[in-house]
């Protein structure tokens, strides 16, 4: 029906062409990209066979999620409690949630770094005990868990408001503790948002750029291999790992987005 | 048994004050009361769901405010059913038992017990959000059962059901109840529910217990107005204790007097309530009657309620109203303008001090 109607609409039509304008950028500059890499398809493959390209892409994309599984162990409780219960001071710990999103990517990464290096608050006991985060596979995933907690939790949070509290009540009721009722009711009614939500995280986790090289220029997330290659092999070479992460991407996504059809799906008509 | 005493509490910006209260086992217990009276939240505060600010809260008698809802042994079933949506109907209703760990065929038994005895076998799988609300209503309350609860608390069980859904879902309670004698606490606003079914009841007016006790007996004696008025008490008049003697009162009411059973003190501002049921008309004066008031009115409109019963307002130096059969009203052919004696007997009337 909606189909039909919208090109008599002309509200909606004026909406959806400058909707258009929008999407047209993001489909212009990945035709325009793709166009000048399938130009040269020996250097593509070449690339695409570099075995720093693939570490590189592996290492981003196993970091993002381990970052989102650490998130979801801490992230979910968290979430929970502010999505059902009402305590003075609330207000602060949403902004303190929040922060990550505010601040420029530079200024968490150097707040991570002062937290994690070797001298740091944390990272001073740790380093004594041979762990480092400096330039090594976990000051990535602080950096980007870092990064990444806003959208996982609020996204999750919106998940748990959703469902209704009487549910809980009514399990609490048939002998179900707290906990028991969150496992059986919540967990299972708000999997696909905290499924999206991690989604969005992880994606944001591998996106990240600036707060990652502070802490850990090595090993290169690809974002830092990208940055690399453009500032010593100029446009082309970085343009092509550029394309070939966003394959990697698009594949992966296209997963995702297939798997969570099976996720979540229950009837809320009642 | 459960007993509240002076029990409050704060949510948000709604509050529970002093509310005092006893359910006996076996109980048919009612709580009436306007829509965001508190209704709901009292059920919840007896399932535990809320903690008391302060007050105590009694399971047979010993002190419970702080045990929590799953070791209460109280089912609640919300008015809009609250079924799981993401488990089935068999699911849904063992649930209670899957909780509380009981071997897988004693679960399977007791579900197919509680499905045969409300007549939703052919429910079994499906899920709640393609069923009609009678049919949610069902298994909620098997739901509820199935883990053999010591009290069952129904907000509003009959709100969204049809009328013959309805009835079958009271006949059904009504047989639970007898048969098992399980307690009940049921939340409503409609007042023949309550006629029906209830042993005892308690009005709840903006987070306060205003009267608690036998069912008929609240109906009868109401002790304030805002009860007297929620208990369908059609007149309900302002006025002052004129005299009192021997057990009689007489209350001035506008012009008029209006003598009463009541031992109220003269002088003292009070309320006069009776039912409009216990109002008689008659076309001329009567030479003879036991009926201690008897007043001049004059009809000001005749309301047929749709059944067998028709409502007269009048006017008889105060406002009144009168319930009287259809037949009646069309026999002595009741319009407006018209001018009937009325009159009311002394012990139908009660006379509510100011005060309370």
């Amino acid at each position: 029906m909606a189909q039909t109607s919208i090109l008599r609409d002309r509200c909606l039509v004026s909406f959806s062409l400058l909707g258009g304008v929008i999407l047209g950028f993001t489909v212009l500059a990945l035709l325009n990209m793709t166009a000048k890499e399938l130009a040269d398809i020996p250097h593509l493959l070449r690339v695409a066979a570099d075995a720093k390209v693939i570490d590189s892409i592996v290492l981003t994309m196993a970091a993002g999620v381990n970052a989102i599984a650490i998130l979801m162990i801490f992230g979910i409780p968290l979430a929970y409690v502010l999505a059902r219960t009402d305590f003075r001071g609330k207000g602060i710990v949403e902004s303190i949630v929040d922060i990550p999103l505010m601040l420029p990517h530079t200024v968490a990464g150097i707040l991570v770094y002062i937290l994690f290096m070797k001298r740091g608050l944390i990272g001073a006991p740790f380093y004594s005990i041979g762990f480092s985060f400096e330039d090594a596979y976990p000051g990535i995933v602080i950096a980007m868990l870092f990064v990444a907690s806003p959208y996982f939790i609020n996204s999750t949070r919106e998940g748990f408001e959703k469902v209704p509290v009487h549910l809980e009540n009514v399990a609490r009721t048939l002998g179900a503790s707290r906990f028991s009722a969150f496992r059986h009711i919540v967990l299972p009614l708000s999997a696909r948002d905290i499924y999206n939500g991690a989604i969005l995280a992880w994606g944001r986790a591998i996106g990240e750029f600036a707060a990652i090289i502070m802490i850990a220029y090595y090993p290169m997330v690809i974002s830092t291999l990208i940055y690399y290659r453009f500032t010593t092999g100029g446009i082309k070479e970085s343009s092509t790992v550029a394309f070939v992460m966003i394959l990697a991407c698009f594949a992966v996504f296209m997963t995702l987005r297939y798997l969570s059809r099976f996720i979540g799906r229950h009837d809320d008509r009642v | 048994m459960i007993e509240f005493r002076r029990v409050s509490l704060t949510l948000g910006n709604f509050a529970l004050q002093e509310v005092s209260l006893t359910v006996r086992k076996g109980d048919y217990y009612f709580i009436i009361g306007p829509s965001g009276a508190g209704k709901t939240v009292l059920l919840e505060a007896i399932a535990g769901l809320h903690l008391p600010d302060d007050g105590e809260i009694l399971i047979d008698g010993e002190d419970a405010s702080h045990v929590p809802p799953e070791k209460r042994r109280i089912a609640l079933v919300y008015q809009d059913y609250s079924l799981f949506p993401h488990m089935t109907v068999e699911e849904n209703i063992g649930f209670g038992l899957r909780m509380q760990k009981r071997p897988k065929e004693e679960i399977r038994g007791r579900v197919d017990d509680l499905l045969a005895a409300f007549g939703i076998e052919h429910l079994r799988d499906r899920f709640p959000g393609t069923m009609s609300g009678g049919e949610q209503q069902r298994t909620a309350i098997a739901r509820a059962l199935a883990s053999d609860p010591e009290i069952l608390l129904l907000d509003e069980p009959f709100a969204a059901l049809d009328p013959v859904t309805r009835e079958h879902l009271i006949t059904d309670l009504q047989r639970i109840h007898h048969e098992k004698g399980l307690t009940i606490v049921q939340v409503t606003h409609a007042r023949e529910e309550i006629l029906r079914m209830a042993t005892r009841c308690a009005v709840i007016i903006e987070g306060r217990m205003v009267q608690e006790g036998q069912a008929d007996q609240v109906f009868q004696t109401p002790e304030s107005t805002v009860v007297a008025r929620f208990v369908g008490m059609e007149n309900i008049l302002n006025g002052v204790v004129a005299t009192s003697a021997d057990g009689l009162a007489s209350i001035d009411v506008g012009k008029q007097r209006i003598i009463a059973v009541s031992d109220a003190a003269p002088g003292t501002a009070a309320a006069v309530v009776f039912r409009a049921a216990d109002v008689t008309l008659y076309l001329r004066d009567r030479e003879e009657s036991t009926a201690r008031n008897q007043f001049e009115a004059v009809i000001t409109a005749v309301v047929p309620l749709g059944g067998p019963l028709t409502e007269v307002y009048l006017d008889a130096g105060f406002p009144l109203v009168a319930l009287v059969t259809r037949r009646s009203a069309e026999d002595l052919d009741l319009t407006p303008g018209m001018s009937v004696e009325a009159s009311i007997k002394a012990s139908a009337v009660r006379v509510i001090p100011e005060s309370s």
